[in-house]
């Protein structure tokens, strides 16, 4: 499958998409398909959890050069123009004079995850004649307090680079997702690609939940957990908001699979975030968590959404991003969704939601993958989020 | 809905700020912290702390590229606009403090619309928040570093020793207090904790918190104190605020105010404002127990801590308070209507995926109008708090009571298989309301009539739901009253063949 569009022949995004199962192969096959236009300048390689990312790292460079640089993620499945979600290869390209990219990594993130921002946002540099600039970030998501990380480079950029990415995954296992940084392989990292071009890039986000009840005040919270709610064990509180089976207060799994399409709403200025909160369930002490911290006394509410929110969701994020091009057209998308959203979105939904990509899209490419967070700061310092669709328009 | 949540988001970003701030352990960590809190609080680009026509501590311009004189004009008010790099022309406001090392909080932010009334009330609290944790920063790393001097000279220096000591204590003091806010402990039990915190460690005759009346803004009333020669717990003595001498004088000049000699008792005196979401609605007030008391600035300082969390208090509990009414009748503080079939359609929702089915009680006061016509209001409400009371006895954690307004509730049971287990939760309810209730000094037996409808496969509607078991209920009074009838297809034909219809 080769997708392209041209508006001025400066720029160009490409997207490739294979299914093979060979993971060599599979990487070869998607890169060549993405490389659409000449003087590629970078690559960005999207790959399922289940193929050797030593392998899809190899398979690329076998396509291009040392020079042109490459960054990538594992996933919990990829999304392209029509193809499979799951257990394929995707590579986006984008090339022409009107595009320039630098990449950068930082490695040993635990611990010093705000230094590690300040490395990266140390990282972009100008370039003459290309004045719009923003910085992709692909995080491994197993990583706690991301957030800290856009900090980092929020601290040294300022708002003068909006942030884009998301957070590699590893198939909902929850063991090692893994990072490519041009022929290396990392884990606990982050890897940057600085993309500066001629035209706008603009980024959208939204969460297509909307709230249940009344909110919820957090009234014991301990290492960014919340143990009570109102006074009661934040599990059960949250568990009898949504009416959820018996079984799901005393079984892991089932609990998991009523909280995974369920997020906890989280109460900021001008409206409310969604935290995934399924991945840390404590059926002992009864507690929640997930997302980055809770603060103690802050305002929370139980969510529920269904494909026709998110949907609209993508529309709005789609809307949004496109808008920040002004007159130009875009010459593709970058699409990253939050995993949690494929326990509502069934796989003909998921297919759905990319023909709404796809119609925003026009007769542009896209390319993204499903992550345990998306990142996306173009307002205020806020760009961190779960359980949305942020998308990354690129003129 | 979420503009109650937003008010209630503000006076929490203050606790949050103080929070982080109290984490840092120098004035420098302390602004930027507090920058970037700010930000995050007000979705800004830019925040930024400017003391001494200095940049302290600043966020949202890359580095190097700091216009440091327009922050600045900002905190002067000379300029109302700064240019962000990334953002564009973005609007400026400023909030200030005074005292020793007086400061400015900066906020910048692209895009429409400006800072609301609302949002500038919320930086003035964050800036003079950030006053009280700079001051006490500074204070402590100064006498760290005499603590370091003395330790070399000896314990001779007792006087420094206790100064060091009462520091300790006050930030003791505040931290109790913060976290007693933060939970949510009871308003009259905090602000007695102040009281009592401010007595102790300014080491005076009494305390005192006078609020103003809402109904006459001019007259104010003691709330809390400590070392009171009256029980606040029992009386609560009110005054003209003309007359009312030094905490007077402090509500109505906005500031504090310390009077050497009150001209009552010739005792000294001082008072500080407080203020609730912005708006100044009263003053804690320390009399001093002998004569020739005079107040050093670092008690005076004190004093305005323990008048700034007062205020935090009042705010915060106010918020809780009017969030809470928004979701909840205010008389029986059960859910409101609006609430209760927002959780309904959810329930019903849930219900379509497989969940358990949903009951639907409606339930009516027989001979409620009665009672209220003769008895009076009062009567009446006590009337419909007991009869919430014992609704709510008979339910689960997970069922959800309502007041549909007048006389009439609702109640929602989840995960039902039958109509016979509503039946039992609703026969239940039957017989705790025909229990005697004592009102006003009167022995009175209520009646109430109940229908309850099922939820069937595929309803998604709550209003279809509520008017099925409206129906019931109607049958259920027509029957005789004092019973429950379980809605049945037919009862629609009933209605339609010209039985009176029920209330929508």
């Amino acid at each position: 499958m080769i997708t392209d569009a041209r508006p001025d022949g400066r720029r160009w995004m490409g997207v490739g998409q294979s299914s093979t199962t060979e993971s060599r192969t599979a990487a070869a096959q998607a890169a060549r398909a993405a490389l659409t236009g000449a003087e590629p300048k970078l690559l960005i390689v999207f790959s399922a959890i289940e193929h050797d990312p030593t392998h899809v790292r190899a398979g690329v460079r076998d396509v291009v050069g040392d020079d042109v640089p490459v960054i990538g993620c594992t996933t919990r499945g990829e999304i392209a123009p029509g193809g499979a979600t799951d257990g394929t290869v995707v590579v986006a390209a984008l090339g022409g004079p009107g595009f320039a990219a630098t990449v950068a990594a930082a490695e040993d993130v635990t611990g010093r995850q705000r230094d590690a921002g300040v490395e990266l946002g140390r990282s972009v540099t100008e370039i003459p004649g290309l004045p719009h600039r923003v910085l992709l970030l692909l995080t491994d998501g197993l990583v706690r307090e991301q957030e800290q990380i856009l900090r980092g480079c929020y601290s040294v950029l300022g708002a003068s680079v909006p942030l884009f990415g998301g957070s590699g995954a590893d198939g909902w296992r929850m063991k090692q997702a893994y990072l490519i940084a041009g022929d290396r392989v990392l884990t606990n990292a982050v890897v940057t690609a600085t993309i500066h071009s001629e035209a706008p890039l603009s980024v959208g986000v939204r969460h297509g939940f909307r709230t249940v009840g009344e909110p919820m005040i957090v009234t014991g919270s301990r290492d960014g957990r919340i143990q009570t709610v109102d006074d009661r064990p934040a599990l059960d509180v949250y568990l009898e908001r949504l009416g959820a089976p018996p079984e799901a207060y005393t079984d892991k799994d089932a609990c998991v699979r009523f909280v995974l399409p369920r997020p906890l709403g989280l109460q900021r200025r001008n409206g409310v975030d969604a935290r995934n909160v399924s991945t840390q369930i404590d059926l002992d002490d009864r507690s929640l968590g997930g997302g980055g911290n809770f603060d103690h006394g802050g305002l929370v509410w139980a969510m529920t959404g269904d494909e026709q929110s998110i949907l609209a969701a993508t529309d709005a994020a789609c809307q949004e991003a496109l808008a920040g091009l002004g007159d130009h057209e875009p010459v593709g998308l970058l699409t990253i969704s939050c995993a949690a959203l494929r326990a509502v979105l069934d796989d003909d939904a998921v297919q759905r939601d990319k023909a709404r990509l796809a119609k925003w899209a026009e007769s542009a490419p896209f390319a993204g993958f499903y992550a345990y967070g998306e990142i996306a700061r173009a307002r205020g310092i806020h760009g961190f989020h779960n359980q949305t669709l942020a998308v990354l328009a690129l003129g | 809905m979420t503009n109650i949540g937003g008010a209630y988001h503000d006076g929490q970003q203050l606790l949050e700020l103080l929070a982080v701030v109290s984490e840092c352990l120098d004035e420098e960590s302390a602004a930027r912290a507090a920058a970037e809190r700010a930000a995050q609080a007000l979705d800004a680009e830019v925040a930024a702390v400017v003391i001494d026509d200095e940049v302290a501590a600043v966020v949202g311009f890359p580095v190097g590229r700091v216009p440091a004189a327009d922050l600045v004009a900002v905190a002067r008010r000379e300029l109302d606009k700064v240019d962000v790099p990334g953002v564009g022309c973005c609007r400026a406001i400023a909030a200030d403090w005074g005292g020793g090392r007086p400061g400015h909080l900066v906020l910048a932010r692209g895009g429409e619309p400006g800072f609301s009334v609302e949002e500038r009330n919320v930086v003035r609290g964050m800036a003079r928040l950030l006053e009280l944790a700079l001051t006490m920063l500074r204070t402590l790393e100064a006498e760290h570093e005499m603590r370091e001097r003395s330790e070399r000279q000896a314990a001779e220096n007792a006087e420094l020793l206790a100064s060091l000591q009462q520091r300790q204590r006050l930030l003791e003091h505040l931290f109790d207090v913060q976290r007693a806010i933060s939970r949510r402990r009871p308003l009259p039990q905090v602000l007695d904790m102040i009281a009592g915190a401010a007595r102790q460690l300014l080491g005076d005759g009494a305390v005192g918190l006078w609020l103003r009346d809402d109904s006459d803004p001019q007259q104010i009333t003691l709330v809390a104190g400590a070392g009171l020669a009256v029980d606040t717990e029992l009386e609560t003595p009110s005054m003209p605020l003309a007359e009312a001498g030094t905490v007077g004088a402090a509500i109505l000049s906005g500031g504090v105010v310390v009077c050497e000699d009150d001209s009552s008792d010739g005792l000294a005196a001082m008072a500080a404002p407080v203020h609730d979401s912005g708006t100044i609605t009263g003053g804690l007030v320390v009399t001093a127990e002998r004569s020739g008391r005079s107040y050093a600035p670092p008690e005076v300082q004190m004093l305005q801590s323990f008048a700034e969390h007062v205020s935090l208090a009042l705010t915060d509990a106010n918020t809780v308070d009017r969030m809470h009414q928004a979701f909840h009748d205010s008389v029986t503080g059960l859910a409101s209507r609006s609430l209760f079939l927002d959780r309904l359609a959810h329930q019903l929702e849930l219900t379509g995926h497989g969940g358990g089915r949903v009951a639907l009680l409606f339930i009516d006061l027989d001979r409620f109008k009665a009672i209220n016509d003769t008895l009076g209001h009062a009567a009446g409400d006590t009337l419909l708090t007991i009869t919430a009371d014992r609704i709510v006895a008979q339910l689960r954690d997970s069922d959800v009571a309502a007041r549909f307004g007048g006389d009439e509730f609702a109640v929602m049971l989840q995960n039902v298989s039958s109509a016979g287990d509503a039946a039992k939760v609703a026969d239940r309810i039957l017989r705790g309301l025909h229990e005697p209730m004592r009102i006003a000094g009167r022995q009175l037996q209520v009646n109430a009539s109940i229908g309850i409808a099922l939820s069937t496969h595929g309803m998604a509607d709550p209003a279809a739901l509520v008017r099925r078991a409206d129906i019931a209920m109607y049958r259920a009074k027509r029957n005789g009253r004092g019973r429950y009838d379980v809605f049945a297809d037919e009862m629609l034909l009933a209605f339609t063949d010209g039985e009176t219809q029920p209330a929508p």
